[in-house]
């Protein structure tokens, strides 16, 4: 991220802090004119990034997790979830996983997010040297005119 | 940090129990929902509906809540369903593939 106008957040890895990422997300997306369902689709994405910092990285040692968001070029915005703590080993969260033409028995909850981040996000990137840093970009389909 | 970000209400009518949840259900809130649901899952002579007209968020540790809730619910042969679904919800369900298994015992 190259601009001077990056937005940072830094907010205890606990779960009570997450939504806190989603209204900041919120306020910035909607500055940035994107549309209601690319800013929910950005909600849950940043929100699965948060949540397996939360549950993975610390070990229930305490830490924080530092946002950061910015503006690329006139379209594009990025964010980074990183947290300090365990590099994304656990492989409840660094597994893709979904539920299609699965049976009852087989269907089970570990990979979602992954998955789900891949989904709702044009870019997903992984970087887990010195804890994990997950950067989610988003293309803002151009503003309606009136 | 004490939030009321998700409530329950419930409404039981004959064989019917329909919880109206309202919120938003995420990891915060996770061991609440889990708690809450518990008891009404085992309640294997009732259908069980979730109304989810007024739940703003969820995600996949949400969706893993329902996965769970459609095991236990399977493993009883009890009937288990989900309705009013708002879209971007609707959405998130049929991404990740376990809107199949949330309708199968719509009446």
């Amino acid at each position: 991220m190259v601009t001077d106008n990056n937005v940072k957040l830094t907010v205890p890895a606990q779960p009570e802090f997450v939504d806190l990422v989603r209204l900041t997300l919120f306020g910035l997306a909607t500055k940035l004119k994107f549309s209601y369902e690319e800013i929910e689709d950005m909600k849950v994405a940043v929100s699965e990034a948060c949540n397996n910092a939360v549950l993975h990285a610390y070990q229930g040692t305490g830490g924080h997790i530092d946002i950061e968001f910015g503006w690329i070029g006139e379209e594009e915005l990025q964010i980074t979830i990183r947290d300090h703590g365990e590099s994304f080993q656990a492989p409840e969260a660094s597994r893709t996983s979904n539920l299609h033409g699965k049976s009852i028995e087989e269907i089970q909850s570990g990979g979602l997010g992954l998955y789900l981040m891949q989904a709702l996000m044009d870019r997903v990137e992984l970087n887990t040297e010195n804890g994990t840093a997950v950067t989610l970009t988003k293309r803002r389909t151009a503003p309606e005119t009136v | 940090m004490k939030t009321d970000k998700l409530s329950f209400r419930t409404e039981n009518r004959e064989g019917l129990t329909v919880i109206y949840l309202s919120g938003e259900l995420d990891l915060e809130v996770a061991s609440q929902m889990r708690t809450t649901m518990e008891p009404l899952v085992e309640l294997a002579d009732r259908k069980l509906v979730l109304n989810l007209k007024d739940l703003k968020y969820i995600d996949s540790t949400g969706i893993g809540i329902l996965i769970g809730i459609v095991k236990a619910r399977h493993a009883r042969q009890a009937p288990f369903a989900v309705e009013e679904v708002s879209d971007h919800i609707r959405k998130l369900f049929d991404m990740t593939g376990i809107s199949p298994f949330l309708d199968s015992a719509r009446a």
